[in-house]
């Protein structure tokens, strides 16, 4: 298994140097460059190309690219020509802030998905059933940004319950107080994420818990006597992870995607907006930096959900 | 100054001249019928203000979809956000001003002009400190010009203006290594500077013109930064110094400032013991008013217009307002970019080079409906190129072009643009089908679009989309840019002035900015004229600018569409909220709460 892992490592570096090769290409073939239509007027011609030689955006690509890579072996990703700040840096902040809030969210979707999988598995048919059918009916048919838009309002504006805005109050001091802080911003984020996104693991989770009910093992064991209990425990439960078993890598290479409708409504700084405005401002520095890191995080959730999906069933192996 | 993310959110297109620090006017009544709301510039909360609300924290917005960057110093910053987030440090800026923006004594420093001797005097006041203290000083007046002009550095500030400033080009360029024409008299710890220029001009006398730096630097505190590091410098993101009535506290990175009083303040003092100032999505920004999260927002609007109704009549707020420094517009494209004499060229037989056809399309348009059923009091129609913010220079008798279907079609027939079939054809008989390039927007943006091109389209004129849609920023721009283009023949766009409103670098032969390439004899002639000897005089200036508007009128290459309200809403706990540009300088210091939270 270590040897796979190791081989389906090494055969990473290759896939990322395409990856880097096409994006880079890609990134320059959009109309524009990161000045367009952001000059200072009182500029005139000879300041916008000086900016543009400075900056390097004149050398062919190839050139820009290698320029980029000696840099980036250097541990130097760039310069945001939009944050005006390292990427390493700018990453770092907002990679951090979307770490925790999709953490968070992560953990609770776990807590709230799996026993209402399971109860609605095991009751099939029945009333719980028809519940928790209608709920994951319900937060799949609600666009997730009226639900935040809706949220904030409710919870946030009326009820007063939560912070409206950013990641931490601008006051907090201290590490309790950053910590309480943070915690009181992305619960209700977290918490909308979470409802409004069970419905994959509710309903996979359902199906397997149905499917493993009527196989031949259960049977078997309930022909042997063996308490209900126990074969939800030990036979049915398990089975059913399976297929979120096979997501579960994904899932974690995925905390630092980011949300975009939530870090606009919260006005929440992270990985999903600074995407989005560094592709819209032609942010090359950080598009680059952010796909390559999305495209490694991709490939290693690929191996994580392998490696997770063979710990969960000893008949996989990693071979 | 770029303001694009803002624009991009409610508007066409956008860019902004110069920082925009400082004051505004009063509202400008419009002459047409469908006039702006008239809001009041200032408010001051009844009843005496009290301990318990000037100790409690003074909570203040910006409304903005993306987190600001946080560059805290106007060298280097190109964004409004910015420049909102730092405000109560009060920007270090240099110069009081009267409500026209004119410099006048009783700042941070005192300027004087000698058109004789081609200098500008500026004189520090004795009691100016930084906020941790230390003193400022001359070289705290000259090194932003260092920065700005390095040939490493990052800013977007730097024109050809500057080179105005005797040795200025030799140290951009990296051939000197000091500004020669920026003396010292009293050494560089001294508080006088003197700038040394080989010409004078009459902006000179206003902030945000493009001949001498408006705000200071705390040269002792970042000189061991590298100038092309700077921005990225702690100094200048976690912990600048200030020079204003509050010092920064605290910065959560693209979300929030907080501040308290700055000890060293040499004017007078503030009342208010906190200020935090919160980034806030437009998507919630009208809940947070009704909820009385804030006390009022910073930047040039409280809520999305779209919104505006239903946050107006608020109970405990007060909206308080005044004319826009932007406005939209619509350009033609009459020529082309020479790129090796760097400047537009006129082409008298392009597609849209006659005047009439130019004239005819504008009449065409009932910008007064569409403004009225899209922008709820706070858009009317644009009647010249100067918005009535700049009230000693916008001509308020030029009725622009009022919609006038009779008149349009009469210009058409007198050019020779006569139907054939369905369409209008050019006067030598040829089709002619016009593009029109505009921006991705708002639903409301892409109606008025829509209707443009409905309304050019009764007069009997061919106009479609340019590509068959709204165009992506950044095509848009990379389209008008190019030297020579032919895909967009007429186009939305949208400028934000800055305090100082000369057009040379917009509407000028060399500007990069004068996408449609309009250029004639007469246009220089004037642009020139409102910095030339005679306009020190301010009534020679103020008769040039309405010279310019009436003539840019008449020749319709570029045509304002509309104007709009700058709007803000305030909480009926706060006494002394003024936004009159006179006022600016205490604006701060004379902020008081008469109760402990928002009412």
């Amino acid at each position: 298994m270590w040897k796979t892992i190791l081989r389906r490592l090494l055969i990473m570096i290759p896939e990322i140097i395409i990856l880097s090769v096409l994006v880079f290409i890609l990134a320059k073939a959009m109309p524009g460059d990161p000045f367009t239509g952001s000059i200072n007027p009182k500029a005139d011609a000879s300041q916008i190309h000086h900016l543009m030689r400075v900056n390097g955006l004149y050398d062919p690509w190839y050139q820009q690219y290698w320029n980029w890579i000696v840099h980036l072996f250097h541990g130097d990703l760039g310069t945001s020509y939009e944050y005006q700040e390292p990427v390493t840096t700018l990453i770092a902040q907002r990679g951090m802030n979307t770490f925790w809030l999709a953490l968070f969210t992560m953990i609770l979707t776990y807590v709230i998905g799996l026993p209402l999988g399971i109860y609605a598995g095991s009751h099939e048919g029945k009333l719980p059933d028809t519940l928790v059918r209608v709920y994951t009916y319900i937060t799949m048919s609600i666009p997730f940004f009226v639900v935040l838009v809706v949220g904030v309002w409710i919870f946030g504006y009326t009820l007063n319950w939560f912070p409206t805005s950013g990641s931490i109050a601008s006051n907090a001091n201290g590490l309790g107080s950053t910590i309480l802080s943070r915690l009181q911003h992305i619960i209700l984020p977290g918490l909308l994420g979470a409802l409004f996104g069970t419905v994959n693991i509710v309903q996979y989770l359902r199906s397997e818990v149905i499917d493993a009910k009527s196989s031949d093992y259960v049977k078997t064991a309930r022909s042997k006597g063996v308490s209900t209990k126990n074969i939800y425990q030990h036979h049915i439960f398990r089975n059913s992870l399976l297929p979120i078993a096979a997501f579960a890598g994904y899932s974690i290479t995925g905390l630092l995607g980011g949300s975009i409708f939530t870090e606009m409504v919260f006005s929440y700084p992270g990985m999903g907006l600074l995407f989005l405005n560094a592709i819209n401002y032609r942010d090359y520095t950080v598009i680059t930096s952010l796909v390559l890191l999305y495209g490694f995080l991709n490939l290693l959730g690929t191996l994580l959900s392998d490696i997770i999906l063979s710990i969960v069933d000893p008949r996989i192996r990693v071979e | 100054m770029k303001y694009r993310r803002k624009w991009l959110l409610f508007s066409t297109a956008a860019m902004v001249l110069t920082a925009t620090i400082g004051g505004m006017a009063s509202p400008v009544k419009a002459k047409n019928s469908d006039k702006p709301l008239d809001l009041p510039t200032q408010y001051s909360a009844p009843g005496k203000s009290t301990k318990a609300g000037n100790n409690s924290t003074l909570k203040l917005a910006i409304m903005n979809d993306a987190p600001f960057k946080g560059i805290a110093s106007a060298d280097l910053s190109d964004n409004d956000e910015d420049t909102q987030a730092f405000k109560p440090g009060n920007s270090n800026l240099l110069f009081k001003t009267d409500d026209n923006h004119k410099i006048v004594d009783g700042g941070l420093a005192n300027q004087s002009l000698d058109k004789d001797a081609k200098t500008a005097t500026i004189t520090i006041r004795d009691n100016a400190k930084w906020s941790n203290g230390a003193p400022v000083t001359a070289k705290d007046v000259e090194y932003p010009y260092e920065v700005i002009a390095n040939k490493n550095s990052t800013s977007q500030q730097y024109s050809s203006d500057f080179e105005a400033i005797e040795g200025m080009k030799e140290y951009h360029e990296g051939s000197a290594k000091t500004i020669s024409g920026i003396t010292f008299p009293d050494g560089e710890n001294g508080k006088k500077v003197v700038i040394h220029f080989t010409k004078m001009a009459p902006a000179m006398a206003y902030t945000g013109n493009t001949f001498i730096w408006g705000s200071a630097d705390p040269y002792e505190y970042i000189k061991k930064v590298p100038i092309a590091k700077l921005a990225s410098a702690s100094q200048i993101r976690k912990k600048p110094l200030f020079t204003g009535p509050y010092k920064l506290d605290h910065l959560v990175s693209g979300e929030s400032t907080s501040w308290s009083p700055n000890k060293y303040y040499y004017g007078k003092k503030p009342n208010i013991k906190h200020i935090s100032i919160q980034v806030v999505s437009s998507h919630n920004s009208a809940a947070a008013i009704k909820s009385k999260k804030y006390d009022f927002y910073l930047g040039g609007q409280g809520v999305p217009t779209s919104e505006f109704p239903s946050v107006k009549h608020l109970k405990d707020y007060t909206w308080v307002g005044q004319p826009a420094q932007s406005y939209n517009y619509f350009g033609f494209n009459v020529g082309h970019f020479d790129t090796k004499k760097q400047v537009s060229v006129m082409d008298k037989h392009s597609k849209m080079g006659n005047k009439k056809l130019r004239q005819a399309m504008m009449y065409a348009l009932d910008i007064d409906s569409v403004d009225k059923k899209f922008g709820n009091g706070l858009k009317w129609r644009g009647t010249t190129l100067i918005p009535p913010f700049y009230k000693q220079y916008h001509d308020d008798k030029l009725v622009g072009y009022k919609y006038n279907m009779k008149k349009a079609n009469k210009l058409l027939d007198q050019a020779g643009y006569k139907k054939k079939g369905k369409w209008r054809t050019q006067p030598n008989g040829k089709p002619l089908t016009i593009y029109y390039g505009a921006m991705q927007g708002s639903s409301a943006n892409e109606s008025a679009y829509r209707y443009n091109i409905q309304q050019w389209q009764k007069a009997g004129l061919n106009v479609k989309m340019t590509n068959g849609k709204t165009m992506e920023m950044n095509s848009f721009y990379s389209t008008l840019q190019k030297p020579k283009q032919n895909k967009i023949d007429i186009y939305s766009g949208a400028w934000k002035l800055g305090d100082e409103p000369s057009q040379t670098s917009v509407y000028g032969a060399n500007a990069p900015f004068n996408y449609g390439h309009f250029v004639t004899a007469k246009n220089t002639e004037l642009l020139n004229k409102m910095n030339d000897e005679q306009s020190w005089n301010e009534s020679y200036r103020k008769q040039q600018f309405y010279d310019w508007q009436k003539y840019m009128n008449d020749q319709a290459a570029y045509v304002p569409e509309s104007y709009a309200m700058d709007y803000a809403p305030v909480n009926h706990r706060v006494k002394g909220y003024n936004i009159n540009a006179g006022k600016s300088e205490d604006f701060w210091s004379d902020l008081s709460l008469t109760a402990a939270n928002p009412k």
